[in-house]
């Protein structure tokens, strides 16, 4: 948010003028803004009036009220719980990691003394984060098959490694694992940007000052490189953190039926309660996602306020 | 001061706007609910918009248009699938085209017809949301539709759809009918017929690459049980039936181990299932529920072991129909199978046609029924038809869906041309009379060459594809219940011999259940179901686990339903 | 500036360090691991039989996965109403966000917290699946391609990113134009827009990258063949198996890869030129994942 003005650019102090005559004043810009008014309520804040049906059941053209019935079903859900809980955890742990392979690039990319390699470099690892999610899952599980054209089982097989193929995203126990990789491998080059705008900004006396106490280069990077982005890696950890419950289409696109206990989360539990079932009850996936909007709505809140408390400002 | 001031005009200008939207919302609902919102406006916003994007309202407003008696339908949205396949590349146009023109001429006033065409993988979601957000006469809400015997059952019972009872036993076809059993078994237990069957149900066969069995010595002739089965797809897996001097063949492709969510579930596998039967069914004149019987399990296990040792291609388990079946006929035979269970009739027919246009061995045998089959159920099932549904507007009157009727089903079995044009498309596009001489597959060593005499009724080449000759359009002419009056039939024999084979090898499925908690827990039980056959045949579970999993989380609903069904 | 200030301190020190080898070393795998498997995809896509093997150069060269794109009604349609909605979409977002963007910097306007804040809570609240749905239903924008461009029509960050940097225009210059008796508008277009040529450059990226990339609207709301876009075709064609009939004998793996091109061709061919406007979308405003 700006400044209060308080003078004008020319240094004399601002009279107040009347309210209606500064509304008339403005008269233009409010006809500018109307567009985007008009835009903004049908959107967004007419759908907000759908959300009445979270309290009623509404199957096919029958619409009747029923109270909190639907929220009664979801909490004794025992798919809906399974949904919650790989949201949270997913989200999570692919946060963590990205960012922390973001750091440890961003910080040795940082070292990198020629120019124009650092800046080839960051070409190369930005590029991943502008493809769909449709085309990296088209990538990987074509690679990932387990056809006899599957790069990553053929290769392995004729190493020897391994000898039958493995249905990598199907198997329970390696789902997880290789959702985060194909995270790691399409978004921290990205994640460095706002690293190594930091790391631009670190003043080189710092640098000059440890070279004077006879530093080594981890040490100097351990000692004056790190800390300096600590602040920044937590204001990018309560940025994501506020959308932590958004996650959809990275999973959709990846999952399947034989994994959905580790990989189904709210907005795909939504998704296929809502638009793939013969005859769904709408109420209830509206309930479900009220609640998801209403946990979103308060992780938001919370992270302004960490923000506001940590760095001053606010992420909204 | 200021906040106050500011609050105050933001709130004018929010409800200002809203009043603004909730108005146009009501026009866009179009000329029929203007007389239901005219006092919207001076309402305050919130009701306004939300009385209108209800579903109620508009309605009763168009109970306020039609007069009984007189209603004049001038045009007909029908929502398909795959089954018509006069696709949009494929002479739709044309189809639409000449079926206006005769239905039009038939009714003495003109029509149009309308037809959304869903995918088939995910039709019933696509109908369910179609049918929810849509309103009779808004341009994309069905009038009449294709529903499968599965679908059907649940919607049966929402009063959604038509009781075209009256209407079908007063039909002009009715004298014509030699199938009248078909839909009098439709009918539920008040005599309402909620669905309309023109053919009976057709079922799947056993296909077998006749080349590969000679490449590993068999002959279809010696398949007769299971293990006879289970040999000869260790063969086609083991062996190098391809002849390209490596393995990567498989034994067998379908699509899904188990078809669970569309009865009768087990004929795309009915080698592995055997007298199993995976859903709710009535055994011996009580219902039961299949699932947990032991035969479900022995199945799962069968399928599990076949699939331990390589036999069944791992992309069954994701592959849609299309898919399968062009993996099955590829080009590239190196990672093909050599069985596949798929329609009978007119699809050996399009199958042949299939290879013949991959440059692969052609020869497709079918294979009878093995004993475990043969004993249990007595041969391949032959499903419940899918039927033609129409939608009710519960205005609590009949004259629309009358006239629905009357434009699309009366028409279709006229034993004439509109029955032509759903039985094998459109004049001088799909078929002709005329005389016309073509060759498909011109320089390869497949060329045939057509040619027909002026006033001979055939089949002409399809319009996307030069090199196969069309077959049939939605109705089958072997399956339907009220055969053509005009003579035209195919005379392709791979479909006559197809269709025979089947008749002489199929008994009856077994009726899909009708209950309410069904079909208020069926999308959830079968997802359980598929996630449990998938992960059992895959190795991940005992068929023992998956059947206790099973039984934990919907032992007692399934009570209640049996319960119900059994009175 | 920075980073050049501090290779600058670094140049006195000439001889090679360990550290910078296995840095270089290191960071040689990570490019690789980048750009390895879009080789593969392109090579492929050029090569004939699906091979699992890795190779730097196509051993059987086709280009029927690309000619079976071009002339397969199917294929090539849902590329045309890609590139149709991502242009309209980008225009779209970007009058919406420049001029609410602009209004919002207005310091001495009534109403302008009320207006951030009536913006600022679509970003944390939204009515979700369904109720949207049902009003697009309303809209008509069902089984419509112009949903992609309505949908993305703006985007509330990009509008905020857009008033960060209005508010970076020296205030000083509106004062000027407004003594001369501008209109907003005219300050708008002569002054503003003139002045944020780099900011409407990201932002328009910004919106053409979300609305080329998007599949799931289109997942949800289309039915039409005629109506998809491209990312929903590649979906269907490599996930569901789901290929149309073609006229070139292709096979499946030299499509799926040649789709697979088409689909990140249009970026990758202005990615080069264009990443400097990428970048400073980031550094106008917070983070944007």
């Amino acid at each position: 948010m700006a400044k209060k003005p308080t003078k004008t650019s020319t240094g004399e102090p601002i009279r107040k003028k009347p309210l209606g005559t500064r509304i008339w004043n403005n008269r233009g810009y409010y006809l500018m803004f109307l567009p985007v008014l008009i835009y903004v309520l049908v959107i967004y804040y007419w759908p907000m009036l759908g959300v009445r049906y979270a309290f009623y059941d509404y199957k096919l053209k029958n619409i009747s009220y029923v109270g909190f019935k639907h929220f009664q079903t979801m909490f004794g859900d025992k798919d809906f719980w399974t949904s919650f809980k790989n949201t949270l955890e997913l989200s999570i742990m692919k946060l963590l990691i990205t960012t922390f392979v973001s750091v440890l690039i961003s910080v040795f990319l940082n070292e990198m003394g020629n120019l124009f390699v650092k800046k080839s470099l960051q070409t190369i690892i930005y590029l991943p984060h502008f493809m769909s999610w449709t085309v990296v899952a088209a990538i990987f599980t074509l690679f990932l098959s387990n056809s006899s054209s599957g790069f990553v089982n053929e290769t392995l097989k004729s190493w020897g490694v391994i000898e039958k193929s493995i249905d990598f995203l199907h198997k329970k126990d390696m789902w997880r694992p290789i959702f985060y990789m194909i995270n790691i491998w399409k978004e921290t080059g990205w994640g460095t940007v706002i690293f190594l705008a930091t790391l631009s900004g670190i003043n080189p006396e710092l640098y000059e000052a440890a070279d004077i106490d006879g530093a080594k280069r981890m040490q100097k990077i351990w000692y004056v490189t790190v800390p300096a982005l600590a602040n920044t890696i937590i204001i990018v950890l309560i940025l994501n953190l506020a959308k932590v419950l958004n996650m959809f289409e990275s999973v959709f696109v990846l999952y399947n039926t034989r994994v959905y206990e580790v990989s189904d989360v709210i907005s795909t539990f939504i998704y296929r309660k809502t638009f793939l079932q013969n005859i769904p009850n709408y109420g209830y996936t509206t309930a479900v996602g009220l609640f998801k909007s209403l946990v979103g709505c308060m992780l938001v809140l919370i992270c302004n306020w960490a923000s506001k408390k940590i760095r001053g400002r606010g992420i909204i | 001061m200021k906040k106050k001031v500011l609050s105050v005009l933001l709130a004018a200008a929010m409800v200002m706007s809203m009043t603004a939207c909730g108005g146009s919302d009501a026009s866009s609902d179009g000329g029929s609910t203007a007389s239901s919102t005219t006092s919207s406006s001076s309402s305050s916003s919130t009701e306004s918009s939300s009385s209108s994007s209800s579903t109620e309202s508009s309605g009763s407003a168009a109970a306020a248009v039609e007069t009984p008696g007189e209603y004049v339908l001038e045009d007909l949205y029908i929502v398909v699938d795959g089954t018509l396949t006069a696709t949009v590349d494929n002479g739709q146009d044309a189809f639409i085209e000449q079926w206006e023109a005769a239905v039009s001429q038939k009714l003495g006033h003109s029509i149009k017809l309308h037809i959304n065409q869903l995918d088939h993988s995910d039709y019933s979601g696509t109908v369910s949301r179609l049918l929810t957000t849509g309103e009779p006469g808004d341009g994309s809400f069905p009038d009449a539709l294709i529903m499968s015997a599965t679908m059907f059952r649940e919607y049966a019972p929402t009063g959604l759809l038509w009781d075209q009872a009256d209407a079908y036993a007063n039909a002009e076809f009715q004298s014509r009918v030699t199938l009248p059993s078909i839909n009098e078994n439709m009918k539920d237990s008040t005599g309402a017929l909620y669905g309309f069957a023109p053919t009976y149900g057709n079922g799947c066969v056993t296909y077998v690459k006749k080349a590969w069995l000679d490449a590993v010595g068999m002959s279809i002739d010696d398949i007769k049980t299971y293990d006879d089965y289970y040999n000869m797809l260790k063969a086609f897996t083991e062996q190098d039936p391809d002849g390209n001097g490596s393995a990567g063949t498989y034994g067998v492709i379908a699509a899904g181990y188990g078809k669970l969510d569309e009865a009768p579930f087990i004929n795309y596998m009915p080698e592995f299932w055997q007298d199993a039967y995976p859903a709710i069914y009535q055994k011996d004149g009580v219902w039961v529920d299949g699932f947990q019987e032991e035969a479900t399990q022995k199945a799962l296990q069968r399928l599990a072991d076949a699939y331990a040792a390589g036999l069944i291609d791992p992309d069954t388990e994701e592959a849609g129909t299309k898919q399968a079946r062009e993996k099955w006929f590829s080009n590239d035979q190196s990672t093909s199978e050599g069985v596949f269970t798929y329609w009978a009739g007119t699809w050996l027919q399009t199958l042949t046609d299939n290879l013949v246009k991959q440059e692969v061995d052609s020869e497709i045998v079918m294979l009878p029924p093995i004993a475990e089959i043969k004993n249990s159920w007595g041969g391949y099932l032959n499903r419940e038809a899918p039927v033609w549904v129409i939608t009710d507007d519960q205005n609590g009157d009949n004259s629309r869906e009358q006239a629905i009727f009357d434009a699309l089903i009366e028409t279709m079995l006229d034993g004439d041309v509109v029955q032509t044009l759903w039985t094998y498309g459109a004049e001088d596009v799909h078929w002709s009379t005329h005389a016309e001489e073509f060759t498909t597959n011109a320089g390869t060593d497949k060329e045939k060459t057509y040619s027909y005499e002026e006033g001979t009724f055939h089949l002409k080449q399809s319009p996307n594809d030069p090199n196969s000759v069309w077959k049939k359009n939605h109705l089958d002419a072997v399956l339907v219940i009220a055969p053509l009056t005009n003579g035209y039939v195919d005379t392709s024999e791979l479909a006559v011999a197809g269709n025979k084979f089947f008749t002489e090898n199929c008994v009856d499925a077994p009726q899909a259940p009708a209950s309410e908690t069904l079909s208020e827990i069926n999308n959830d039980l079968v997802d359980l179901k598929k996630q449990l056959m998938n992960q059992v045949v895959t190795g991940e579970k005992t068929p023992a686990d998956a059947i206790a999993e099973y039984q934990e989380a919907f032992g007692d609903q399934i009570e209640t339903v049996l319960s119900e069904l059994n009175g | 500036m920075a980073a050049e200030a501090k290779v600058a301190y670094r140049k006195p020190k000439k001889h090679i360090h360990v550290f910078d080898v296995v840095n270089y070393i290191v960071f040689v795998i990570v490019a690789l691991i980048v750009l390895l498997p879009l080789w593969k995809v392109l090579v492929d896509s050029f090569n004939a039989v699906g091979v699992y093997q890795f190779r730097f150069w196509p051993n059987q060269p086709t280009l029927a996965g690309y000619l079976t794109i071009l002339t397969t009604q199917k294929l090539y349609r849902p590329f045309l109403n890609s590139v149709i909605t991502t242009i309209l979409g980008t225009l779209l977002g970007l009058v919406m966000s420049t001029l609410g963007g602009y209004v919002l910097c207005q310091e001495d306007m009534p109403g302008r917290n009320a207006m951030s804040y009536f913006l600022l809570f679509t970003m944390i609240f939204s009515g979700g699946m369904i109720p949207e749905y049902l009003v697009m239903r309303q809209l008509g924008l069902v089984d419509n391609m112009w949903i992609l461009v309505v949908k993305h029509g703006m985007n509330v960050y990009n509008l905020v990113l857009m008033r960060n940097f209005f508010e970076g225009i020296p205030a000083s210059l509106f004062e000027a134009a407004k003594i001369d008796g501008c209109s907003p508008m005219g300050i708008f277009f002569r002054i503003v827009l003139p002045l944020s040529k780099a900011a409407l450059a990201s932002i328009g990226l910004m919106y053409a990258v979300t609305v080329w990339n998007d599949y799931s609207t289109v997942q949800i709301y289309i039915t039409n063949r005629d109506q998809v876009n491209f990312q929903y075709i590649l979906r269907v064609m490599v996930m569901d198996g789901d290929t149309p009939t073609t006229a070139y004998k292709v096979s499946q793996n030299t499509l799926y890869y040649a789709a697979i091109v088409c689909a990140i061709l249009p970026f990758m061919i202005l990615y080069p030129f264009l990443q400097q406007y990428f970048v400073t979308g980031v550094n106008i405003g917070a983070v944007k994942e």
